[in-house]
């Protein structure tokens, strides 16, 4: 999505255990639920 | 609602907005999600930046990743905050980009928007300013900023394309888009992706 609104040099970086010990812990390990940092840049 | 979407994006919306009403004014009572200083160190942020703030500027972060963790901002920047929430993220920004820096938070949660607004006062952050707004309708001129960060908030939106194209419109050509969100590993039935109750918690 970020590619088709015209990003690029699209970058992830590595999972976050955003939600492990909260109460949400269930349902993220349930999809595999995971925060990460995306990175990109507009077309200059 | 267009047919694409999965949600209606007004009643999303309300929902969103009263779970983090409750974020702003009773930070410290038990949310689905970690809160606070707790959070800031679980996602890696420099730690002396967040010892430097007040617990006022970090007991309502409610981040889901660290958008400072594959680029730094840099001194002189202008930068929005896309769902700034009680303005964390934005005094981290603000610290970075520095007294020729600016950042302008936006969010939809009026206890939130007091709240970041408050902090920036008593901080003397004079680079720093909020205003209330969607992430589908910046009130930000087109091609003003060099870095829109934002941090668990897209995921929050019903049309997420909608959003990216209005980050694309305020961004200089060549500005960056730094941002933390979720995403999961496994795909999630259409009944749930429709249950508006699981957006939210």
């Amino acid at each position: 999505m970020l590619e088709d609104t015209g990003f690029v040099e699209v970058q992830v970086g590595p999972a976050a255990d955003t939600f492990g010990g909260a109460s949400g812990e269930d349902k993220a390990r349930a999809y595999e639920v995971y925060g990460y940092a995306f990175l990109a840049r507009k077309l200059a | 609602m267009a047919d694409d979407l999965v949600v209606d994006p007004g009643t999303l919306r309300d929902q969103v907005r009263d779970k983090y009403r409750e974020v702003a004014v009773d930070p410290h009572r038990s949310f689905h999600f970690h809160t606070g200083r707790p959070l800031a160190a679980r996602l890696e942020y420099e730690q002396a930046a967040v010892d430097a703030l007040p617990d006022r500027a970090v007991e309502s972060f409610a981040g889901v990743g660290n958008p400072f963790s594959l680029r730094r901002i840099q001194p002189g920047e202008r930068v929005v905050d896309v769902g700034s929430g009680a303005g964390f993220d934005s005094f981290i920004a603000a610290g970075q980009a520095g007294p020729s820096g600016r950042v302008v938070g936006v969010d939809m949660t009026p206890e939130m928007l007091q709240k970041s607004r408050e902090t920036a006062d008593a901080l003397g952050f004079a680079q720093v300013e909020f205003r209330e707004g969607l992430a589908e309708q910046l009130p930000v001129d087109g091609d003003w900023a060099d870095v829109v960060i934002s941090n668990g908030v897209i995921n929050l939106c019903a049309d997420k394309k909608a959003v990216f194209e209005e980050i694309h419109r305020v961004l200089k050509p060549g500005g960056w888009l730094q941002f933390a969100d979720i995403a999961n590993g496994r795909p999630v039935p259409p009944e749930a992706l429709r249950d508006i109750d699981l957006w939210t918690g």
